[in-house]
């Protein structure tokens, strides 16, 4: 009676259960309460369920689930391995927190159509869920579709002309992409007759009859596919996916949608294409140049941003470019810190776009040059603003000094210097874009005019927190708090990567790829 | 009983559709019970003859007990038994959805569109089941004929449209029968399975060969084949709703339908492909079908002239999956047929809600209709999904088949055009979903909810017209999720071996 809740089917489940949350928020839709503790108890289910599985991988290898069959030889199938748990926990676990901040942004601005948002966000997760546990590349196009679809009214929520075609824009590049990556999925099965990853790569068996040309066309095409990557030149939608409300582009455009491109793009090279054979193709170079100028490219932009969202965007594009050189080395420890850079980017990113958004929500502030002094008004938002920036950069204690740690790494056992000379200055260059805007909200002197807030409480009850604004309404907690707790976690990271055990699951992953570190 | 089951249901809608013209205006209203009756008739033994068919193989049923060759024959085979199911269910959708729009749209002339729908069925599985090519020209003269007074029992520009259906309908209709004549010349039989076996030593004749020829030009006609088109965009955009729910998912299909068999079973295979190379041609105009259908459906600022654009691309992509005649292609488009036909079912079923609420099929009518009439919103976005090739919806699936196929045949051309439809289709139908889910909230707390009041057009569309919606949108899911069952359980019998 209970074999539905077994081991085996625990993957269905963490596709389900967003679906019926989905389904819930559209029902509840006339009451706002229930329909967020809809949401709220379903991300806290899925990320129970995402997390109950990592020991038995850990212990027990992957998961394998096989539902209907699509076609001859694919069927419609999960199999949760330690590289799909990572990208799985991190975007269950964030879930979590960006829903409570959604309740406390979207009340605080008394947006319209939350149902019709909430309902995306939860379709959203279906996508980013069966993304990390698709078996077999027609699986994977199949979320991979929904996680487009489902975005774009999200995208496009404010329904302005400006959100429109934003969103318009955001489905040129990602479904215009889809339809190469399809063409890619039909070129492998063709030349493969399967679509199913496997650890050494599908494609080195067909390699000698096969023109190396073709392989290294398909790559191509699938790199196309995977526009969310928002590799340069196809990033830019992602600055333009900008106008969407703050909890959109933090879950979203810095978790689980491009989370999904990168994560889709460490899935082909190492389990369809496989580590030898892109050694032997050249496509890990070709690849790794492709990261190391838009990372230094999107820095250059990112510099030149005076929307705080918009910087923040391409700083993520910037970062996804880490990943992606990370996987380019095509070694162990550079493989280690791309898969490692998925969960505490996330991390750190979150924290930065949440604070983007409170700053928003309760200051109204989003230009970065109107945010001097704020950091005395709302230090919390500050403060965790200061430590994911640090992040970005890479400086210890934060998470993200163990992920540019292992790259660098890799690319000194690539023997590539440039590259390490690429990773150290992209990771300078962050602190030329960030540093200014803590400089100036903690330390410059305040404008003479006064930061506009609808309601002024009439009694300060708190002397010592006269300055601060963050605590004016109650319902601004659902905004500082769950930023507090990113923040926190992107320090935790650092100390003890292996919360949630991630570093052990990458570990795993990688000697799952390599055959053994 | 069982025996019979070939010849009731093409006599069953025969019948009821005559009695149906005899009804008195004032009891009108009963000709819609007929015209359901005799369409789950049709659907019972539908499904009853694919189980037949299944179990005992091919259904040869003698009509009035003359042997083949001089009697009619009919002939079921897997493929025959698939596009009757086809059809009845499609008919007995659209009959269900039709009562409630054919009441406001046709007003008076309740009985005589009852009467023309079931001639068009009788007439549509008349063609599916035959096994005489001659029989098969009754038929169709008989479908067409329906079909040109279905369309011009619409309005004014209906009548227009419905007039130039006719004339070029006829010159296809002659055209086949011409063809039709020179194979009778020189074979002496009209019998499909006798032709397919008296043609091969005959293969070298110039007549054969001109015959085939006009044939196959007559039912490009028919099928609406760029650039044999013309008369389709016309005719169902100013055909009442009811109406082109119902021609614009079976008519062309089942024209493709026919052509399959004139290719695959008339003619030999290898002799289509190799020698007669009329594969190669067809690649080619589906090819360009494709493209065109698709340029042509971005300007649209009707929805219905839209779908009726996207019907010519994808009958393109059935023409074209034939003409790759490889298997998989082969495959694909016969798996098309299916999932077109529900598609636009789908979609036409959702013009005609909107049509009945807000009196209008222009794009800009879809404005807010996620908010107004949230079921149809959801129904249009599965069909819409299914045209993009969205995967779960089965749209998805035959387009692999198509893509598959291509490759494997290396014509890039066609797959280019496919992918390029299928980019052009995202846009053509978020164009709509940016209607229907942003213009309407956005504008919803100044001015645009009174206005929406005086259209009248306010509200989900009535259950009659939903419920048929909603099941052709599971359908077009299950289709999607349960398609290796419907290949191998029935269409992988209809392949050429």
């Amino acid at each position: 009676m209970f074999y539905v809740f077994s081991m085996s089917y625990r993957p269905v489940w963490a596709i389900i259960l967003p679906l019926l949350v989905a389904l819930f928020i559209l029902f509840a839709g006339k009451k706002p309460n229930l329909r967020e503790s809809g949401t709220l108890s379903g991300s806290l289910a899925l990320c129970f369920i995402v997390l109950s599985m990592t020991p038995f991988v850990l212990k027990n290898g992957p998961i394998l689930f096989s539902g209907f069959t699509l076609f001859p030889g694919i069927d419609f199938a999960f199999k949760v391995d330690a590289l799909g748990l990572v990208f799985a926990t991190t975007s269950s676990c964030l879930w979590i927190l960006v829903s409570i901040y959604s309740i406390g942004y979207m009340r605080t601005l008394k947006e319209h159509a939350q149902t019709r948002f909430y309902f995306s966000f939860a379709l959203a997760l279906v996508g980013a869920i069966g993304v990390a546990f698709a078996a077999n590349l027609v699986t994977l196009f199949i979320f991979y579709e929904i996680l487009t679809i489902s975005t774009y009214p999200l995208v496009a929520h404010e329904e302005s002309p400006e959100a429109i075609s934003a969103g318009h824009k955001y489905l040129a590049y990602l479904l215009g992409g889809g339809v190469f990556f399809l063409m890619a999925i039909l070129a492998t099965y063709n030349l493969t007759g399967t679509t199913q990853f496997s650890y050494q790569g599908i494609f080195s068996a067909i390699l000698d009859n096969t023109s190396k040309v073709y392989l290294q066309v398909i790559f191509f095409f699938f790199l196309i596919g995977f526009a969310k990557a928002a590799w340069m030149p196809l990033h830019s939608w992602l600055p333009s996916a900008m106008v969407a409300p703050t909890p959109v582009s933090a879950l979203l455009h810095a978790v689980a949608v491009v989370k999904a491109g990168v994560f889709c793009i460490i899935r082909i090279v190492t389990h369809i294409y496989g580590i030898e054979l892109m050694q032997i193709l050249g496509l890990g170079i070709a690849l790794a140049t492709i990261a190391a100028v838009t990372i230094i490219v999107a820095n250059f932009y990112a510099i030149g941003q005076k929307n705080m969202k918009k910087m923040l965007a391409y700083s993520t594009i910037n970062q996804l470019s880490f990943i992606i050189l990370g996987v380019a080395l095509l070694t162990p420890m550079s493989v280690t810190g791309a898969i490692l850079h998925i969960p505490f980017h996330g991390f750190m990113k979150i924290t930065l776009f949440l604070c983007a958004g409170a700053i928003a929500a309760i200051a109204g502030i989003k230009e970065i040059s109107d945010m001097a002094g704020l950091g005395r008004k709302m230090p919390i938002t500050f403060t965790a603003f200061t430590i994911g920036a640090f992040g970005m950069c890479g400086a210890p204690p934060l998470a993200g000094f163990i992920s540019k740690w292992h790259i660098a790494l890799g690319a000194i056992e690539a023997g590539q210097l440039i590259f390490l000379m690429i990773i150290c200055m992209g990771s300078l260059l962050d602190v030329i874009y960030f540093f200014p805007v803590i400089r100036d909200a903690f330390f410059a002197k305040i404008p003479a005019y006064e930061v506009l807030n609808d309601e002024e409480p009439k009694v300060e009850l708190y002397i010592e927190k006269k300055n601060s604004i963050e605590h004016r309404k109650s319902l601004y907690f659902f905004m500082v708090a769950p930023l507090a707790i990113t923040a926190i976690f992107s320090i935790l990271f650092c100390l003890f990567p292996n919360i949630f055990g991630i570093y052990e699951l990458a570990t795993t992953a990688v000697k799952n790829i390599f055959g053994g570190l | 009983m069982n025996q019979q089951l070939p010849v009731i249901i093409v006599i069953v809608p025969l019948i009821l559709s005559i009695v149906n013209s005899f009804t008195r205006r004032r009891n009108e209203n009963v000709t819609f019970y007929y015209a359901l009756a005799a369409m789950s008739v049709c659907l019972v033994c539908s499904i009853i003859i694919l189980n037949t068919v299944n179990s005992q193989g091919t259904i040869q049923y003698h009509l009035g007990g003359w042997p083949p060759p001089i009697g009619i024959e009919y002939r079921v085979d897997h493929l025959n038994a698939f596009m009757l199911i086809l059809i009845s269910f499609i008919g007995f959708i659209t009959a269900i959805h039709a009562k409630k729009s054919v009441e406001k749209e046709l007003p008076g002339k309740i009985a005589l569109f009852w009467c023309l729908f079931l001639l068009l069925i009788t007439g549509l599985l008349g063609i599916a089941i035959t096994g005489d090519l001659f029989n098969l020209f009754v038929f169709l003269e008989v479908t067409s004929l329906t079909g040109y007074a279905l369309v011009a029992v619409g309005n004014k520009k209906a009548t227009v449209a419905g007039f130039r259906y006719l004339i070029l309908g006829s010159i296809g209709a002659c055209f086949y029968l011409l063809g039709v004549g020179y194979l009778y010349i020189a074979t002496g039989t009209l019998n499909i399975a006798d032709l397919a076996q008296l043609l091969p030593r005959l293969y070298e004749s110039k007549t054969i060969l001109m015959g085939v020829a006009f044939i196959l030009i007559g039912l490009s006609m028919k099928t609406a084949l760029f650039p044999m088109h013309i008369w389709l965009p016309d005719a169902y955009t100013y055909a009442p709703s009811a109406v082109s729910a119902v021609v614009a998912p079976l008519m062309t299909k089942v024209m493709a339908y026919v052509m399959i068999r004139i290719i695959f079973t008339v003619l030999q295979p290898a002799f289509s492909i190799t020698v007669l190379r009329v594969t190669d041609i067809m690649v080619w105009m589906g090819t360009f079908a494709v493209l065109f259908g698709a340029v042509m459906a971005l300007p649209q600022k009707d929805f219905k002239r839209m779908l009726s654009y996207i019907i010519v691309a994808e009958i393109g992509y059935i023409i074209g999956g034939i003409g790759v005649a490889n298997t998989i292609a082969l495959k694909g488009a016969i798996f098309h047929i299916l999932n077109d036909a529900m598609m636009m079912s789908c979609l036409f079923l959702t013009a005609g809600q909107v049509m009945y609420r807000k009196g209008g099929q222009s794009i800009d009518d879809f404005k807010g209709i996620f908010k107004t009439m949230p079921v149809t919103a959801a129904v249009f976005t599965v069909g819409a999904l299914a045209v993009i090739g969205v995967p779960p919806t089965c749209g998805f699936f035959s387009k692999w088949y198509l893509l598959l196929g291509g490759i494997q045949a290396n014509q890039w051309g066609f797959v280019a055009a496919l992918l390029i439809c299928t980019l052009i289709n995202i846009a053509l139908f978020f164009r709509i979903f940016d209607k229907g889910i942003f213009i309407h909230t956005h504008g919803s707390h100044e001015h645009t909810i009174p206005s929406c009041n005086s259209n009248a057009g306010h509200g989900e569309a009535p259950l009659i017209m939903l419920v048929p919606a909603i099941l052709v949108a599971f359908v077009i899911i299950l289709i999607g999720v349960f398609n290796q069952f419907i290949i191998n359980e029935v269409l992988c019998f209809t392949f050429f071996p």
